[in-house]
């Protein structure tokens, strides 16, 4: 049997083990981000247009297909990327370009950035282009918006910008 | 570094010892208290899932419900699930490194090490699993980074952090999925941690029973005094500022936060590949010697080595030659060449009627033979009163600072390589009016079982025994470690002087 002395030294190490792990599976607190900051997220995720244009197959071509392949015409699998620019303010916070997906670039393009900005009036600016053969962009919001302090605004796309 | 870390947790050892006795110390049982631990999270994981509801508006509100409705039963079983893992997380960090200081991670040891680096990683998803089950804004915290982190590998088509845009974005059936991964991580967890000692014969996957009883009565307390809680339920159209954290596994979360994504990935894989490359890259420590060597002539097939070898590194065959019979076999890739075989083997007794003596199985470093010869050489060099034969192992007390001229020691890799019927023989013969046993501290062998055999041997709990014609009050076993190593030197003096008063000395206990 475990002398007092014994069974306070458990005591006190059992204390010193517990009481520290206790504390530190909730504090202290992290601050993540200022209060007074807000956070806009962009999220697309958008098929561009196919690149190239269908061409008709010649007889030969055709018989050369298998039963359950034969089609009249040709048409390329490859789709646009996206050329994606984010203008805030005038300056630009965001300009890339999102390859479509799989083996052979015919998936969506998909991207998804956030930005912490300060709270308060703003002038949003997004371009798109989905169209390799189009000059310019071929999708666009313009619109000034007004952050509140800890929001978070979504910018997505669905058959055109939409902001929530 | 590796020498520092050993100095802390020798004086932990000690004041762990001190309070809670070795066979209780719970520095020896780190191992045996994270599978203890793993149990608690599982039972009380159970209770809580009965009452869980995997939605979006369930999750918070139904885990409120458990802490504060029936916080007598369900409170204090959040409280332990969250508890018994952070410290399933402490005990099996100071794991590792204990066994990095104490130099017990190459070698054969290598899988046991390497197989314990994944289950880290298991832990930490399983606990931060269960963070996010909760639904609070840590929670919302825990999702967005995670998000952040995963997305930045390459193999990511959609990005995860589109399921956390807002408050429409979210499904319930994310939080079946993350209930599914909540129970799948720790069962794949609980699967590598019985591989994890699967080469280790009789591993201590149970900690001493008081040890369990204190720490869960420690938890109760803990529970009760502060219990586990949520914080504000998450929001995703609301930006998480301020959050109370877990900093014992939410800690890389401030990494991905602060350096990025990649940055962390390249830290946490990084580190973790160096910590498994580990028992591989040169150090300054000794060579191993050779392994166990079977001698078919002397070995009988008792299979005593095989019930003695740590490490499974014995089995046993058909005999050579001998029809009928046994014989012992060594796998090279296990052995450890600790010689606790040479120790348990029938033959390895001087009092043999042989030319020379031989034994069934020794580690060729150390043969039994040399040390009847070194015994007996360093006995009879000895010229004072009160001879003391002191076997001490190499990683325990530093037995060569009791050298003097009334006191012979002999180091060797584990001291269960001494066959207890030297003990016999060095008394009987009058080589020594006694003989200490020392080593590594109790219940913290170097080689895992070395003087819990020892102790059993001459309690006569094991074969072979100490017979029992053999005075004990000329034995002392001392496991004192090599921190213990200026008390041994005492204890010795202390020893000589009983021997010389020739009073009735009590007998030795040898646990």
């Amino acid at each position: 049997m475990p002398g007092v002395a014994q069974i306070f030294g458990q005591i006190v190490l059992y204390a010193l083990f517990f009481v520290p792990l206790a504390y530190i599976t909730h504090s202290p607190t992290h601050q993540y981000l200022p209060d007074d900051m807000a956070v806009l997220k962009i999220a697309i995720r958008h098929a561009g247009k196919i690149i190239g244009e269908c061409t008709p197959l010649t007889g030969a071509e055709y018989d050369k297909l298998a039963a359950n392949m034969k089609r009249p015409e040709l048409c390329p699998r490859e789709r646009s990327p996206l050329k994606l620019t984010l203008l805030l303010d005038g300056e630009a916070l965001y300009r890339d370009t999102i390859p479509a997906s799989g083996l052979h670039r015919d998936g969506v393009s998909s991207m998804y950035q956030r930005f912490v900005l300060p709270a308060g009036p703003h002038h949003l600016q997004l371009f798109m282009n989905d169209d390799a053969s189009a000059e310019g962009n071929t999708w666009e919001l313009d619109q000034n918006i007004e952050l509140l302090p800890t929001q978070v605004m979504v910018a997505q796309f669905r058959e055109g910008f939409v902001l929530q | 570094m590796k020498t520092l870390l050993k100095k802390g947790f020798n004086q932990l050892d000690n004041l762990f010892s001190l309070a809670f006795t070795p066979q209780w110390n719970p520095m020896y049982q780190l191992g045996a208290l994270s599978f203890f631990y793993f149990w608690v999270v599982a039972a009380t994981g159970v209770y809580l899932f009965i009452f869980f509801e995997t939605s979006i508006s369930g999750a918070h509100t139904s885990l409120e419900q458990i802490t504060h409705g029936q916080w007598y039963i369900g409170g204090v079983m959040r409280s332990f699930h969250r508890y018994a893992s952070a410290a399933m997380g402490i005990c099996m960090t100071l794991h590792m490194l204990r066994e990095f200081a104490l130099d017990r991670y190459s070698g054969v040891r290598w899988f046991s090490w390497v197989s314990g680096i994944p289950l880290l990683w298991l832990l930490f998803a399983s606990a931060i699993g269960g963070y996010w089950l909760v639904w609070d804004i840590q929670a919302q915290y825990i999702a967005q980074l995670t998000a952040q982190w995963f997305d930045w590998l390459p193999i990511m088509v959609d990005p995860m952090a589109g399921n956390f845009l807002n408050e429409s974005a979210l499904s319930d059936r994310f939080f079946s999925l993350l209930v599914f991964l909540h129970i799948g991580i720790p069962l794949t967890l609980l699967l590598g941690m019985f591989i994890h000692i699967k080469r280790i014969t009789g591993a201590r996957n149970n900690p001493a029973r008081g040890l369990a009883a204190g720490t869960l009565g420690a938890m109760l307390v803990v529970s009760l005094w502060q219990p586990a809680l949520s914080q504000a339920p998450a929001n995703l159209d609301v930006a998480v500022t301020e959050v109370g954290l877990d900093w014992i596994f939410l800690n890389p979360y401030t990494l991905i936060d602060s350096w990025g994504p990649g940055q962390t990935w390249a830290l946490l894989v990084g580190l973790s590949t160096a910590l498994t490359l580990l028992p591989w890259l040169p150090s300054r420590r000794e060579k191993p010697t050779p392994v166990a060597v079977v001698d078919p002539d002397n070995c009988n097939g008792c299979g005593w080595c095989l019930a003695d070898c740590p490490y499974d590194a014995v089995t046993m065959k058909e005999h050579d030659y001998k029809k009928g019979h046994q014989q012992s076999v060594v796998n090279p890739d296990l052995c450890i060449s600790c010689g606790i075989c040479a120790g348990a083997c029938p033959s390895s007794s001087p009092f043999r009627h042989v030319d020379e003596l031989t034994t069934g199985i020794s580690i060729p470093g150390f043969h039994i033979k040399d040390l009847l010869t070194l015994t007996e050489k360093k006995l009879h060099a000895l010229k004072g009163s009160n001879r003391i034969m002191v076997y001490g192992c190499d990683h325990g007390s530093v037995v060569d600072k009791l050298t003097s001229d009334s006191v012979a020691t002999i180091s060797m890799p584990c001291t269960a390589l001494v066959p207890p019927a030297f003990i016999d023989y060095v008394l009987r013969k009058e080589l020594a009016e006694g003989v200490m046993i020392s080593g590594c501290c109790e219940g913290d062998c170097y080689y895992r079982l070395g003087n819990t055999w020892m102790d059993q041997r001459f309690s006569n709990e094991r074969m072979p025994p100490l017979r029992t014609r053999v005075p004990r009050e000329k034995i002392r076993v001392r496991w004192l470690g090599e921190q213990g190593t200026g008390q041994l030197v005492r204890e010795v003096a202390e020893f000589q002087t009983e021997l010389a008063a020739g009073a009735p000395l009590p007998i030795e206990e040898v646990s």
